[in-house]
């Protein structure tokens, strides 16, 4: 069906050939490949939640939250994380995306965390 | 500062340069033919740039918020006010008695005789109306900055100058409410809302001052800042019209007021204009200010 044909009647109840694929038997993932991506999805998660909690930080933690710093500097001012968060604890995506949500909006946010964990 | 707000910028010093010749030829001469020429043609194509620019950037910084988003509605609302301000501008531009179809439209009544004249819809439709919409996208803003704390307490000089507006709205109001006897036009009424609305708008200017005091000079707070100071300059624009009409200011005193509308215009389109330069960013390459592994 080529692009046109979308807007053809005639072909609105044809139904389109299904391929028969290759044997979808479905293997179990090798071990190696579970843990690479359990360690992935923590790293991740260290970077997406760290906090005061997270008493030593990774050189990629502390990457993050300076360019989130930086970010709300640009946007925000250079005021603003002391009037959102108590002294002593970090910025981390968790806690600034929602700010940057509400004023910026969710694709630009998006663009924004993408931005961040860039070359990390 | 973003490349466009700079343009805004340049473009108003140009203006006014030109604007401050046509009042030293008034200086000098003491006759309006340049002033009123400066006005009527380059002011008014002035106001025509910068209301179409500043509705277009708030329709743009709109559609960058989904429709569940709370900024949403808060950018819908400043986006319907500027284009208020558009057909005001538009509205008054085409009942001007000096272009040929000027005439035309002095002598009807618009919308049934509701209106005094369609010069007189433009007033109300870039004047209230306008205010009423941006006065609930700036509570919107205000709920939402509430929501993270970026509300600041009042300070005794936000106090005095709260009751002041308040004073000087039941003022007007009162002084406005005998005149119903006299069976004023829709659009007259309509036009009597102006003064509480400025008062509410100064209000909100007021809070949303203190939370970018609390920001800083980013580009999203720089955005609030413009609306603050928009609102506070068509405010002095305001009491400058009221002052010579009641002869407090001599007449070159007034056409130096005149003035103020063009930074007000300004400051308009420099409010979406630096949200749109906040969008923008995360969508730039090369950002120098980002620290790199």
């Amino acid at each position: 069906m080529n692009l046109m044909d979308r807007w053809n009647p005639r072909s609105w109840g044809r139904k389109l050939p299904v391929t028969p694929g290759r044997d979808a038997a479905f293997e179990s993932a090798p071990a190696s490949g579970l843990d690479d991506l359990q360690t992935r999805l923590s790293h991740w998660s260290l970077l997406w939640t760290q906090g005061s909690e997270f008493a030593s930080s990774t050189e990629a933690q502390q990457l993050v939250a300076e360019r989130l710093a930086r970010w709300m500097e640009r946007c925000f001012g250079q005021h603003v994380q002391s009037s959102l968060r108590g002294e002593g604890s970090q910025i981390s995506l968790a806690s600034s995306t929602p700010i940057f949500t509400a004023f910026l909006g969710r694709r630009a946010t998006r663009e924004l965390s993408r931005r961040v964990l860039q070359d990390i | 500062m973003p490349r466009l707000v700079r343009w805004i910028w340049i473009l108003l010093a140009l203006h006014l340069t030109l604007g401050m010749i046509a009042y030293a030829h008034f200086q000098v001469t003491g006759r309006y033919a340049v002033l009123g020429w400066y006005f009527w043609a380059l002011g008014s194509l002035f106001f025509l740039v910068m209301t179409a620019a500043e509705c277009c950037l708030a329709i743009l910084c709109r559609s960058w918020f989904d429709s569940d988003e709370p900024m949403r509605l808060a950018w819908s609302m400043i986006a319907c006010a500027a284009m208020a301000r558009l057909a005001g501008v538009l509205l008054r531009s085409a009942s001007d008695g000096h272009l040929p179809w000027g005439h035309w439209h002095q002598l009807s009544q618009p919308l049934g005789g509701l209106f005094a004249s369609l010069s007189q819809v433009g007033m109300v439709v870039g004047g209230p109306l306008s205010m009423a919409f941006l006065a609930i996208g700036l509570g919107r803003v205000l709920g939402i900055q509430r929501r993270f704390h970026l509300l600041a307490s009042l300070t005794r000089g936000d106090k005095a100058l709260l009751l002041m507006v308040l004073a000087f709205s039941i003022s007007q109001i009162s002084m406005n409410l005998p005149l119903l006897w006299n069976r004023p036009s829709l659009g007259t009424m309509l036009l009597w809302l102006s003064d509480p609305l400025l008062g509410l708008l100064l209000v909100e200017a007021i809070l949303v001052r203190r939370s970018v005091i609390r920001m800083g000079q980013g580009l999203v707070a720089q955005c609030w800042g413009m609306f603050v100071l928009a609102i506070v300059t068509t405010s002095a624009g305001d009491a400058a019209i009221w002052a010579s009409n009641h002869g407090l200011l001599s007449d070159s005193m007034t056409a130096l007021s005149w003035y103020i509308w063009f930074v007000a215009a300004a400051a308009f389109a420099s409010a979406p204009a630096y949200q749109f330069a906040a969008i923008a960013l995360t969508r730039e390459d090369g950002l120098d200010f980002l620290p790199r592994p």
